[in-house]
């Protein structure tokens, strides 16, 4: 299966009269637009800031971050099963506006995104213009109908920007090929898959919560996917968060990556597995084993690249799992951490697994025990101007607040060392 | 600067095995592997007093050493007290490691020693010390006491010590927060590519080795046991009168249910932040199953439920405070007389 991504750079993003992209400016239409999102009536309004890259603002009470994309007409939907119908994801051609997001706001606890300051060196999302999307659900809605809207009303607009890219010659094409498990097996060439949790039943999916093409993974067991798959829309970020971003299911850091090794002959990506964390006994032990199941005899991989989705049952899970798969003869690397929030700060508290042939881990921060100084800002773009008020004079930011700097996707560059 | 310095029998010169029951001594100046000690400290650094002990002596009466050690070292007016290095000698890592820590503690100054990975004296003391991997092998003294010393001197000027891999010591399991270049994904790619092709690599940790707990004998008779409800999902009553912390709690509460055959959800509320919720605080039954237990014990099966039951929080809760707890728990729960223990876990 192969994915060509069209990309149009955006250097340039304002509001304006009609969406139009000039060169690599962007205008966005902001009737229009506001137009297509108050078709949902469940929202009440809806608001736009633009920020751009280089200024002093922040922006806070991120719901989440997503590239705008849309697909070209005909090779299949944009966010399928979660704003379009049911398709394959990730074969033909996407149109990508790179260099920019959408950043959708919810609840004032939401992270932050740093423009400037400290932290702007390590926010993936800093050196990026944003439209910011400030959707309001009508009050009298239950929370996780008024989440849904939200998460559509920002897949909805990140394709409606895309779509003023179709017909435009891209500037760059990028190419996602792999022939999955059927690809010959090459003597010196590991066959590696990836295996990630995509929800933690830690918490209950809400009934109407998109995560896997708009399927809340209720009563769900792990599944193979094409790696094309979560970089085309199939996989979005789940209500909570918990470090995951759409933006980086479609930037995959870890599938990417892998991607790189593939086109220069080290690795061959044969796919991935998307399972969940356990809510029970019984839960776990099938997902894992299934996970495990699938990725050596679905997948005949020789190795697995494990990440997780929540906190310490995750964590567990992910161990037992690669665990498994080592009995089997499947080579493993794990990421632990974040949230990792014990405040002890010892290996002791770090690990839930204790399986001597997991031995390959990738060790993060959880994030809570680092601070930088905030940002001294001109401008807080927050969900409502008490929580603006409450964001603007910040002492200092930990780690886990800043939205991307932590992260269950591989996008994490804040280490947790052993001394 | 005055320096103190650790030998046993052997490589003080007393002897071997047939010397290790050597009773403590003090010699003056630098010994054995002292002199090279003193010349890699330079010329500030005096090793003014060497203590000298046997393995088996310093084994069989290690608090009597210790507190002597510790006279000594405070009359030499110490900056510094150094042992061994120790290689694999298990008597002598743990009598060093042992020596250093209480140095290090009632003291108040830097100590350092130097031992194999497999010396025992690194399990037990490398969460307190610093403790250089001197390797097993004795023909490389001069590269352990090097680094010794020059770790030494780091603590002494007050200066970070920097990373295990490069400052050469057992790593003490202490986590620090640090920016690197590659992304996480970079990391794991190339990590699980060299495992798969078995290339070397390292781990940026080690699995935690925890000890086997020993599972308790049965309860002979549960008809006539007096069973308790304990459980870490942090149910509380509403109000949280103790104040039980929803993150790494450090205190534990016991709640009557006497009289009381089925918990309301109105009287209770959840400090626990790690699971949902919704379910407990609709029947806190669910994590505190009163209602089953009153009718087992009507039943008969259990001879009688507890009246209090005991509940904190165990969402991210470091284990030395978790082991704390559990036997504080137990404490109580032996005092009244509680024969078994249904633990409910989050």
């Amino acid at each position: 299966m192969r994915l060509t991504l069209f990309v149009h750079p955006i250097t340039d993003l304002r509001l304006g009269g009609e969406t139009r992209i000039e060169g690599t400016a962007l205008t966005v239409g902001e009737e229009e637009l506001r137009g297509a999102l108050l078709q949902d009536s469940r929202l009440e309004s809806v608001a736009f800031e633009v920020v751009r890259a280089g200024e002093h603002a922040r922006i806070g009470g991120v719901f989440d971050v997503i590239e705008p994309r849309a697909k070209q007409p005909g090779d299949g939907y944009d966010f399928p099963g979660a704003i379009s119908p049911m398709a394959l994801a990730g074969r033909g051609t996407t149109h990508v506006l790179r260099g920019m997001t959408v950043a959708v706001l919810g609840e004032p606890s939401g992270s932050v995104i740093e423009m400037s300051g400290p932290w702007a060196e390590w926010c993936p999302f800093s050196a990026l213009h944003h439209l910011v999307v400030i959707p309001n659900p009508r009050p009298e809605l239950p929370r996780h109908m008024a989440l849904n809207a939200r998460k559509q009303a920002g897949l909805r607009a990140a394709a409606y920007l895309a779509r003023a890219s179709l017909g435009l010659p891209p500037a760059d094409t990028e190419m996602y090929e792999s022939d999955g498990p059927s690809q010959p097996r090459v003597e010196g060439v590991p066959r590696v898959a990836y295996i990630a949790q995509v929800h933690s039943r830690q918490f209950v999916a809400e009934v109407d919560e998109q995560i896997l093409y708009g399927h809340n993974t209720t009563g769900m067991v792990p599944v193979v996917l094409h790696p094309n798959e979560w970089l085309d829309g199939a996989v979005l970020a789940p209500n909570a968060g918990l470090n995951v971003l759409t933006y980086h299911y479609q930037n995959h850091p870890i599938l990417t990556e892998l991607y790189r090794w593939q086109n220069e002959g080290k690795v061959a990506l044969v796919g991935t597995i998307a399972t969940m964390a356990g809510g029970d006994n019984f839960d776990r032990d099938l997902n894992c084993t299934l996970a495990a199941e699938l990725t050596k005899w679905a997948l005949d991989a020789d190795a697995a690249i494990l990440t997780k989705t929540g906190g310490g049952a995750p964590h567990a899970d992910m161990g037992y799992t690669a665990k498994l798969l080592e009995d089997m003869g499947v080579k493993t690397a794990v990421m632990v951490g974040p949230p990792n929030l014990s405040p002890e700060r010892t290996v002791e508290s770090s690990t839930l697994f204790n399986y001597p042939e997991v031995d390959a881990i990738v060790f993060n921060s959880g994030g809570a025990y680092f601070e930088l100084p905030a940002a001294k800002v001109e401008r807080v773009v927050a969900p409502s101007p008490e929580a603006a008020e409450a964001l603007f004079n910040l002492e200092k930011l930990a780690a886990s607040r800043v939205t991307g700097v932590t992260s269950q996707q591989g996008a994490q560059r804040l280490r947790a060392l052993v001394y | 600067m005055r320096v103190v310095h650790y030998l046993n029998q052997f490589f003080a010169g007393i002897g071997g095995e047939e010397a290790a029951g050597a009773p403590p001594e003090v010699r003056d100046g630098a010994q054995g592997p002292g002199r090279l000690l003193q010349q890699l400290l330079g010329p500030e650094a005096q090793v003014t007093r060497t203590l000298v002990c046997g393995d088996n002596y310093a084994a069989e009466n290690l608090e009597q050493l210790t507190a002597w050690a510790l006279d000594r070292v405070r009359e030499a007016e110490a900056d510094l007290f150094v042992a061994g290095p120790c290689f694999e000698a298990g008597r002598y890592g743990v009598a060093t490691g042992a020596l250093c820590a209480a140095v290090q503690q009632q003291l108040g100054i830097p100590a350092v020693t130097g031992m194999a990975e497999e010396n025992p004296g690194v399990d037990l003391y490398r969460k307190d010390l610093y403790i250089i991997d001197s390797g097993t092998n004795v023909t490389a003294m001069r590269e352990a006491v090097s680094r010794m010393a020059s770790l030494a001197l780091r603590l002494l000027a007050g200066e970070e010590v920097g990373p295990p891999s490069e400052a050469g010591y057992h790593p003490r399991g202490l986590i620090r927060d640090a920016f690197v270049e590659e992304t996480a994904a970079q990391r794991l790619v190339r990590m699980v590519y060299a495992k798969a092709t078995g290339a070397k690599y390292e781990s940026e940790l080690r699995g935690a080795v925890f000890p086997k707990v020993p599972a308790p004998p049965p309860v002979i008779d549960l008809s006539r046991a007096k069973v308790a409800i304990v459980t870490d999902g942090g149910v509380v009553p509403k109000g949280n009168p103790d104040r039980i912390q929803g993150n790494a709690a450090q205190n534990w509460g016991a709640y009557s249910i006497a009289g009381i055959d089925d918990l309301r959800a109105e009287d209770y509320e959840i400090t626990h932040g790690g699971y949902d919720k919704r379910y407990v605080e609709e029947d806190p039954d669910r994590m505190v199953p009163v209602d089953v237990m009153r009718e087992l014990e009507r039943q008969g099966v259990v001879g009688k439920v507890h009246d209090q039951f005991i509940s904190t929080s165990g969402l991210a809760n470091p284990i030395a405070n978790s082991r704390r707890l559990g036997r504080e728990i137990a404490k109580k729960l032996k005092e009244d007389g509680v024969d078994a223990v249904i633990l409910v876990s989050a």
